[in-house]
């Protein structure tokens, strides 16, 4: 093991609300993380600015920029850290719209302390086997038709020579892919690979990510070469096209 | 609801349909009254050109006008008679005024039922605007107090902590309970004002006796929280107002002007008056957070909480209603309330006006 990953994983809490700010910074010290504030968007996004974390913690409805638009922000920057989101609101529209802003988790207040803390546990887990599997100059790059794919900089450069900036999740659904390289992956098994267990309500959601990569990475993603359809059970991945 | 709706909107569609064919029966009405008129001038043409034919092939002036007898002859000229042509002019345009005024009535009186129809529809979407949203503001103001709760009563649980934390813990929980509580106060006092369930009396109250009241029941608070209550208000003002109300309008302003320096990390409070046109001001003058200067007209509205982000990690709970009641009750006691701050960290200042009273103390 690396001297970094012995160090206690960092969490950025971004909470307007004292009390429930200290509670959270509090449970998760005594879990062992490293704990940094803020309280509302600027701060995290300056404090960001300067620093690293493996989790933001971010309150949806934050005075100024909300917690979306924080998150939204990052992404656009480049920023790939994972974030939860806490939320007094949670149906399901929008857990939809907190996933679409970049988002890896959602949790609706009040929520349950070990609730919480497994599902921080479940996002930094993710993020580690990532982090794990990208580590060597030999599994940091997958070359595939024409495509190279750098996991560490979510950066890629498609058949046509065009740059592509992935998403996380686009990057790790690549990633488990990649690690079967041709085996069969069930929508399941990417499912709670890469988005944990509850947080999206269907499968549909891996088939619309898989049409994503498709876009960036297939010459005709009508005839798929790379990303295969293995019809009622889910997707098998060739590096090099069928002939 | 919604049947209401869709009988106002039925009743648009019906109203705009009728004043669409009252237009249209306006044009064809009057279209038809001038084609009547232009067809009976062809006709009298005719006879006049006919009356003129029987001069030239020798009839007498006399044998004219018995066979035509709206044809007039002078000298060897036959025309159509003044008076005929006047009868034409005249009723093309009595029937033309005639439609004008009729449907012009119509019309307007169809406008107006359009606009009062719209009206009370655009007012009832807003108004089921604010409903929902005051429900999710709601919803989410108590559930953070909730998660906080919570919160503290699993870790309670799952981490069984030392005394002291423990003690910590249970004062934060007795703190978010306080907190709900004036929640639902302020949300049904707010309900209140909004519907207008509120009489006040207008009596004359000596300002600052009524000031130093709510301060000396703020003095403990202030002083553990670093900030000091300077007042310098004038004696003798008297306004007129509800005394409760105006205990209530001063006690929110200075809650929030303790909240606000409270997190600033100490500071200051300035109460001073001043003697306008028919009205007595009270300015309260702090050295706290502040607040973007354009963000000084949203402070009154429902659930805006512009100094929970400068608070950080102190104890700043507002529950966004205090400063609307402020502002609803000043209205209702037909005074004033304003705001200012020249930014975030700079302090604000907050000017409360009512009625002067003329009784003033010997």
């Amino acid at each position: 093991m690396s001297a970094e990953t012995t160090r206690p994983p960092q969490v950025l809490v971004v909470e307007d609300d004292p009390h429930l700010a200290a509670g959270v910074r509090e449970n998760l010290r005594a879990e062992g993380y490293q704990v940094s504030a803020a309280s509302d968007g600027e701060q995290a996004l300056a404090w960001l600015r300067d620093n690293e974390c493996g989790l933001i913690v971010l309150d949806v409805m934050l005075p100024g920029i909300d917690g979306l638009g924080v998150c939204r922000t990052l992404r656009e920057q480049g920023n790939n850290t994972p974030v939860l989101f806490l939320t007094a609101r949670g149906d399901p529209a929008d857990r939809v719209r907190g996933l679409e802003a970049g988002g890896d988790d959602y949790l609706a207040k009040p929520f349950h302390l070990q609730e919480f803390l497994l599902r921080v546990r479940a996002i930094l887990r993710r993020w580690d086997w990532y982090r794990n599997a990208s580590a060597t100059a030999a599994t940091a790059v997958l070359r595939f038709g024409g495509n190279e794919v750098d996991f560490r900089a979510f950066r890629a450069r498609s058949w046509n020579g065009e740059i592509q900036e992935l998403t996380e999740k686009e990057a790790m659904i690549l990633k488990v892919l990649a690690e079967h390289l041709g085996e069969i992956v069930s929508r399941e098994d990417l499912l709670e690979r890469v988005w944990g267990y509850d947080v999206f309500p269907s499968t549909r959601t891996v088939d619309n990510f898989i049409l994503r990569l498709r876009k960036r990475f297939e010459e005709d993603p009508a005839n798929p070469r790379h990303f295969l359809t293995v019809w009622g059970v889910g997707y098998r991945f060739l590096a090099e096209s069928k002939p | 609801m919604k049947s209401p709706r869709v009988f106002q909107l039925t009743a648009l569609a019906l109203i705009v349909v009728s004043a669409v064919q009252v237009g249209w029966w306006l044009f064809d009405q009057r279209a038809y009254t001038i084609e009547k008129v232009n067809a009976q001038r062809s006709a009298y043409a005719a006879q006049t050109a006919a009356a003129q034919a029987l001069l030239d092939s020798g009839a007498s002036p006399g044998r004219v006008r018995e066979v035509l007898p709206q044809i007039v002859v002078s000298g060897a000229q036959a025309s159509l008679a003044p008076a005929v042509d006047q009868a034409l002019r005249t009723e093309e345009q009595r029937r033309i005024n005639q439609y004008a005024w009729e449907g012009g009535f119509f019309l307007l009186a169809l406008g107006v039922c359009i606009a009062v129809i719209a009206r009370a529809l655009s007012t009832e979407a807003r108004v089921l605007e604010e409903q929902d949203s005051f429900l999710a503001l709601v919803s989410h103001q108590f559930k953070t107090p909730l998660a906080s709760l919570q919160l503290s009563l699993e870790t309670l649980a799952l981490r069984a902590p030392p005394p002291q934390a423990a003690r910590t813990l249970i004062d934060r929980m007795l703190t978010d309970i306080a907190r709900m509580e004036a929640m639902v106060t302020q949300i049904l006092e707010s309900v209140r004002l909004e519907r207008g369930r509120v009489e006040l009396r207008s009596e004359p109250l000596q300002l600052r006796a009524a000031v130093t009241r709510v301060v000396t029941q703020l003095e403990e608070r202030a002083r553990s929280e670093r900030i000091t209550i300077a007042n310098s208000m004038a004696p003798g003002l008297y306004v007129m107002s509800d005394a409760l109300a105006l205990d209530v309008v001063v006690r929110n302003v200075l809650e929030n002007a303790l909240a606000a320096v409270s997190a600033a990390g100490g500071g200051s409070i300035d109460l001073s008056t001043r003697e306008g046109v028919g009205e007595v001001e009270l300015l309260v003058k702090d050295s706290g957070v502040g607040f973007e200067p354009a963000a000084g007209a949203r402070l009154f509205e429902k659930f805006t909480r512009l100094g929970a982000a400068a608070a950080g990690g102190s104890a700043y709970y507002g529950t966004g209603l205090g400063l609307y009641i402020v502002r609803r009750l000043m209205e209702l006691s037909h005074g004033r309330v304003a705001a200012h701050s020249d930014g975030s960290g700079k302090g604000a200042s907050f000017v409360l006006a009512w009625p002067a009273a003329q009784e003033r103390e010997p």
